[in-house]
């Protein structure tokens, strides 16, 4: 399957301060790409690079087969994480604007603009300026203007930040509508559950380097049903005890754990049991979630994942 | 080229839908008027008719005094009909005049107590010996009021003047020849041949202009930075990076302003045109001086190009700091360096304008910086050779062509830059930047 985009040990350097380092992963046409990273990873300044703002230092950026230029920015859609429009300007302005710049004429531009707003929901702001908007419409009209001409390659940025659970899901909806014409798309996000359910691959980057890559699927694979969630009531002393239980993410109620190695899943139940009621508890792949903060805290994460796809 | 149209096409009709554009191309105009017109008006006119009372024994003396008084551009009604075109000259103050011809105590207290009663409100004591002494007193409330004194003092002086050349002999239009009023023309040499213009006038006209260039290259300087900054801080400029190039945007951004200045301009020469002579006549005696004005027909062709090279030079500048800042106020402090020389101009304006000649005029209109407004007004009261014109212009382009170099640079990397503001080591390592 061709490549959308590649980044081939690209590296930038501000200063002293390396933000991206000889990082290189590819997306396939056609798939949901989660670029995933703490924040000051240089996920923004990896994107920035990708839609021509800045140009690395050093390395190579293809896209569609061939050497990032202006004449392939035309085919890029870009949500940034901020808002980025005129908040003085009326929405369908801004839109018709932003989409003239990407080569749209004014009328089909404008015609555009309208079906969109009406598919999110937004026709009765037409005319509205953007800064009578609550944050979240803000967020759909600037998904409109990353996606209304028609790119093949949308970058968006966070793009369920604000958003209300209707609205998420209006925007998930657009988004697998899109998928399923042919685009690709990249997400960078925190926000792991979407990308569970979304991301076809991911790359997790830390300091400016790629830590984690691949298919959702096979990375999650990697880790095995290694992990146990439990549900409970009451509390649970034995997290605390590095001798059966290696890592762990509480939440009052709920927790995932990571046993220790060699330590029976159902050893674990038995003793949670003397402390709590349990209301549920299950073998499982370990989340997204708890790879990201196991990675990015663990600080040896490919050793760590080739560990556990042994165990 | 088409990005660039479509930056400067929504700068434009952004702009000049606001209301800020709106109110700045009506109150500007009448701002300007007001600080003519009102200071001279108020100087020229008291309010209302003044009741003022002549004592004097001498009956023929009273009368001239009170007929100099209500009549005081009666000396120059002939010569107005002559000449037609000299302006009217407006009394100042009217006086209704009452004569006394009996100067005893007993009137003289009664005056004074109608002057505290305020029916009166002065009142003239001429001694028998007034003709010899030349010494006569005015009484009056209002101390502060040295116009109408003067006015008083000056009827007294014409009247005595009138009557002691009457007694010498002359008859009436003699006199009326003798202290009929001088009319100064100023005669103005050049290397083309002379050329009369008004005195007052002359200088006015070049000085408006002047801060007309002024206003708009401030004014629009301050809105291209304004509009840097909207654009950072509101992360627009990342969506827009991703269709255009950093010059793109910022020559986009300075004409379409840049077009938005020309336009006012252009409401107000043009609304200016319309209301014409008449207008500015009807404004007032000072300002009607400005139709003597004139201004070289060169000075007018290099007008706009003197605008544009201020203009461009200055929002340069001005973008280049928009771009350093991430907030109104921090642009705020970083601009004054940048205003400085603008504001120099004005400050010394009145200097050039009196010696066009003096060394500091010739280097003010060297500098980039100064030279647009310095130059044009140099050219308009003495053109100056044309060597100097065009070295000027000559150095004004070179120095706008680093200015555009060194913001681009700058504008690259600061339009990017969110968080602290940078140090001129930092500014220095972004016009490195490849």
């Amino acid at each position: 399957m061709p490549f959308t985009l590649e980044l081939n040990q690209v590296s930038k350097t501000f200063d002293e301060f390396v933000a991206v380092d000889h990082l290189s992963f590819a997306i396939r046409e056609g798939e949901i790409f989660g670029l995933l990273g703490p924040n000051g990873a240089g996920k923004t300044t990896s994107i920035r690079m990708m839609i021509g703002i800045t140009i690395p230092d050093s390395g190579e950026i293809r896209a569609f087969g061939e050497p990032l230029g202006r004449r392939l920015l035309d085919r890029i859609g870009y949500l940034p994480e901020e808002r980025g429009l005129y908040k003085k300007m009326k929405v369908l302005e801004n839109l018709v604007f932003l989409a003239r710049l990407k080569g749209i004429a004014p009328a089909e531009a404008a015609r555009r603009a309208q079906s969109w707003l009406e598919r999110l929901e937004l026709a009765q702001w037409t005319n509205a300026k953007v800064e009578e908007l609550s944050k979240g419409m803000q967020q759909k009209v600037q998904f409109i203007a990353a996606v209304m001409h028609d790119p093949d390659f949308m970058i968006l940025d966070e793009p369920f930040s604000g958003l209300d659970p209707a609205s998420s899901l209006v925007l998930k909806d657009a988004l697998l509508d899109l998928k399923k014409q042919g685009k690709t798309i990249l997400f960078s996000t925190h926000r792991m559950d979407t990308v569970e359910r979304l991301c076809d691959s991911i790359c997790l980057v830390n300091h400016g380097r790629s830590v984690l890559a691949g298919g959702l699927r096979e990375v999650k694979a990697r880790y095995g049903r290694s992990n146990v969630q439990l549900e409970y009531e009451g509390t649970l002393p034995l997290l605390e005890d590095r001798a059966r239980v290696t890592s762990f993410n509480d939440y009052g109620n709920y927790v995932e754990l990571r046993p220790a190695e060699g330590m029976d899943a159902q050893q674990l139940l038995k003793a949670a049991m003397e402390t709590s009621r349990i209301r549920r508890f299950e073998m499982v792949e370990p989340s997204l979630e708890e790879i990201f903060i196991a990675t990015v805290e663990g600080g040896k994460p490919e050793g760590n994942a080739v560990e556990a796809s042994h165990a | 080229m088409r990005n660039v149209l479509l930056i400067l096409q929504r700068e434009y009709i952004v702009r000049v839908r606001s209301k800020m554009f709106i109110f700045l191309t009506i109150f500007m105009p009448v701002f300007m008027a007001a600080i003519i017109v009102l200071p001279a008006k108020m100087a020229m006119k008291s309010s209302g008719e003044r009741h003022v009372v002549v004592v004097s024994s001498s009956a023929p003396l009273a009368d001239a005094v009170a007929k100099e008084l209500t009549a005081q551009d009666l000396d120059s009604d002939g010569d107005e009909a002559a000449n037609g075109s000299h302006s009217h000259q407006p009394k100042a103050v009217d006086f209704a005049v009452t004569v006394e011809a009996a100067p005893t105590e007993a009137l003289r207290a009664r005056l004074t107590d109608q002057l505290r009663a305020g029916s009166l409100d002065g009142f003239l004591w001429l001694g028998d010996d007034v003709v010899t002494t030349r010494k006569a007193e005015y009484y009056s409330r209002n101390r502060g009021d040295f116009i109408e004194g003067a006015l008083v003092s000056q009827a007294l002086r014409a009247a005595l003047t009138r009557q002691g050349m009457t007694t010498h002999g002359m008859n009436a239009d003699e006199i009326k020849a003798l202290l009929g009023p001088v009319k100064l023309d100023a005669v103005h040499i050049d290397k083309q041949g002379e050329d009369k213009s008004g005195g007052v006038g002359a200088y006015l006209l070049p000085f408006f202009l002047m801060f007309a260039i002024y206003m708009t290259v401030f004014l629009y300087g301050i809105s291209v930075m304004r509009s840097v900054i909207e654009e950072k801080s509101s992360r627009v400029v990342e969506v827009l990076l991703g269709a255009v190039t950093p010059l793109q945007l910022m020559a986009g951004k300075i004409l379409g302003v840049g077009a938005v200045g020309l336009t006012q301009v252009g409401i107000w020469l043009g609304c200016g045109m319309l209301v014409g002579g008449g207008g500015l006549a009807a404004a007032g005696p000072v300002l009607g001086e400005m139709k003597n004005a004139h201004v070289p027909t060169l000075g007018l062709a290099l007008m706009p190009v003197f605008f544009l090279l201020g203009y461009l030079t200055y929002a340069c500048l001005y973008a280049a700091i928009g771009a350093m800042c991430n907030s109104d106020e921090e642009a705020q402090q970083l601009q004054f360096p940048v205003t400085l020389p603008l504001l120099l101009c004005m400050v010394v304006a009145m200097r050039l304008i009196r010696e066009p000649d003096s060394p500091l005029t010739f280097w003010l209109s060297m500098f980039p910086l100064t030279s647009p407004l310095v130059m044009f007004v140099r050219v308009c009261l003495t053109p100056p050779p044309a060597w100097e014109i065009a070295l000027s212009l000559g150095l004004s382009v070179v120095f706008l062509w680093g200015c555009i170099w060194l913001t681009a640079r700058i504008y690259r990397v600061g339009i990017l830059m969110y968080g602290k503001r940078p140090t001129l080591p930092e500014i220095l390592k972004w016009i490195r930047y490849a």
